[in-house]
């Protein structure tokens, strides 16, 4: 077997033009769902049972089944049902973009809700304490005690989380867009050199995971520089 | 729901193939696991090296990616091969099934390499001393502490994996496993209703993950039964 450099060299420009759509997809869906995450937390913790119940099926069903089968019910399915093609959203929802956004968004707001829920879960009592024995009301409490600790702490889970997205954002070329995989699978259909294609993005991939874990990992340190200068 | 009636057998069969497939990926997860923490674990540098590198890049891949360089590249290398013998050949492929199982065994093995490492460390020192000093040697100290004290804390983390596993059994549906997605995509060919075929296959999923996270859940009641009298 010879490696095909010269297809290498030409298949990685083409490959790094999907690049665009790959960060629009993780940047759209990961805003989007971390909006979504935080509504999901609020209502989970809110200590009412009719918000918190629904969050809680919400949650399970959205972590309960495959993110592949999420974005083929929402790009293929949703169409079959009459009101949602009369709806508002049908012009999001015609769009290939705008059910994979739709559907990473939807999945990933399920799994963030349950880490930022560790995070609010992990936060010390007694500052809870000693916050409200200074006098702060309840509301005070959560926005200037509990937030700021709990984002430390569900930080490095966050990440892992984004890199997931990231994954999942890939699936995306099941359902004809031509983000970084689509087009390599159309590489691959053309040239059959699954080898020189894949591993090369295998590659880019790699590249974008570790700079999301570099960036987690110096906005890990800046939150935790109280934490060195005590040591 | 009448749409559905005439391919009840179908969706069951499916399903079965997703249990075989979950059953065989997670042997080799397992096995993969094992030696991957094992590699960590070592003394050999070019063995920690080769394990790192593992758990790197299919961390850091999109699963899609890995399960299509595993089928195509194995079909490409495979049909090399036989066509040396044979020149009629056109095309020679590792059954879905196989390939399917066994990427997606890569990609949660590398998960389950840093949980069992993790575990493998998680026992208290203490009773490796205590053993030792017991006169229990060093495979006796492995088989009847070391591992018992280990799958307490190992469970939980991969009751996760298992969760992933069953999760990732879908994708494999793109390279043409019958499992309950390609059943559906076939269901819809002949009755044009995509939302209620795709509905059910994510309540089958979904099923599947109730029944891990049931069993995992008494695992861990039977792994953690010392303690009780403690609570």
């Amino acid at each position: 077997m010879i490696i095909d450099i010269p297809l290498i060299i030409d298949s990685i420009p083409k490959m790094l033009m999907g690049f665009g759509l790959t960060i629009q997809l993780l940047f759209l869906s990961g805003v989007l769902g971390l909006v979504l995450a935080i509504v999901l937390l609020l209502m989970r913790i809110s200590g009412r049972w009719y918000l918190a119940a629904p969050t809680m099926v919400y949650i399970y069903v959205f972590r309960g089944t495959p993110i592949l089968v999420q974005i083929f019910i929402v790009y293929h399915g949703l169409p079959q049902l009459e009101f949602v093609r009369e709806s508002i959203f049908w012009p999001i929802l015609r769009e290939p973009f705008g059910c994979a956004i739709v559907a990473l968004t939807l999945n990933t707001g399920a799994y963030v809700s349950e880490i930022l829920r560790g995070g609010v879960l992990g936060v010390d009592r007694g500052l809870k304490e000693a916050a409200s024995a200074l006098g702060l009301s309840a509301r005070h409490r959560f926005i200037y005690i509990t937030t700021p600790i709990a984002i430390r702490l569900a930080l490095p889970a966050y990440s892992n989380d984004v890199i997931s997205l990231l994954k999942s954002t890939a699936l995306a070329s099941t359902i004809t867009l031509l983000d970084m995989m689509g087009i390599a699978r159309n590489i691959v259909a053309a040239t059959y050199a699954p080898y020189e294609v894949f591993v090369s993005l295998m590659v880019i991939y790699l590249v974008l995971t570790w700079m999301i874990q570099r960036s987690f990992g110096l906005i890990e340190g800046r939150m935790s520089r109280y934490v060195k200068e005590q040591a | 729901m009448d749409v559905i009636t005439g391919w009840w057998d179908d969706f069951f069969w499916g399903s079965v193939v997703v249990v075989e497939v979950f059953v065989v990926a997670l042997i080799m997860t397992v096995l993969f696991g094992l030696i991957g923490a094992a590699a960590k674990l070592s003394r050999s540098r070019v063995a920690k090296y080769i394990a790192s590198g593992y758990t790197v890049v299919f961390r850091g891949t999109p699963e899609i990616l890995i399960l299509l360089l595993v089928y195509f590249g194995s079909a490409v290398a495979l049909t090399a091969v036989s066509q040396t013998f044979d020149p009629e050949v056109k095309f020679t492929d590792i059954p879905p099934f196989w390939a399917g199982a066994f990427a997606i065994a890569l990609i949660v093995g590398s998960y389950a390499t840093e949980t069992f490492r993790g575990a493998f460390l998680g026992v208290d020192p203490g009773q490796i001393e205590a053993a030792r000093a017991l006169g229990l040697s060093s495979l006796q100290t492995l088989v009847y502490v070391r591992i018992p004290a280990m799958w307490r804390l190992a469970l939980p983390p991969f009751g996760n994996h298992m969760l992933s596993l069953i999760k990732d059994t879908a994708l494999i549906a793109i390279i043409g496993l019958q499992e309950t997605l390609f059943v559906a995509e076939q269901a819809i060919g002949t009755t044009g209703k995509p939302f209620t075929m795709y509905i059910l296959v994510g309540v089958i999923y979904l099923g599947f993950s109730t029944i891990i996270t049931l069993t995992v859940m008494v695992l861990e009641r039977y792994a953690n039964r010392h303690l009780e009298a403690a609570r």
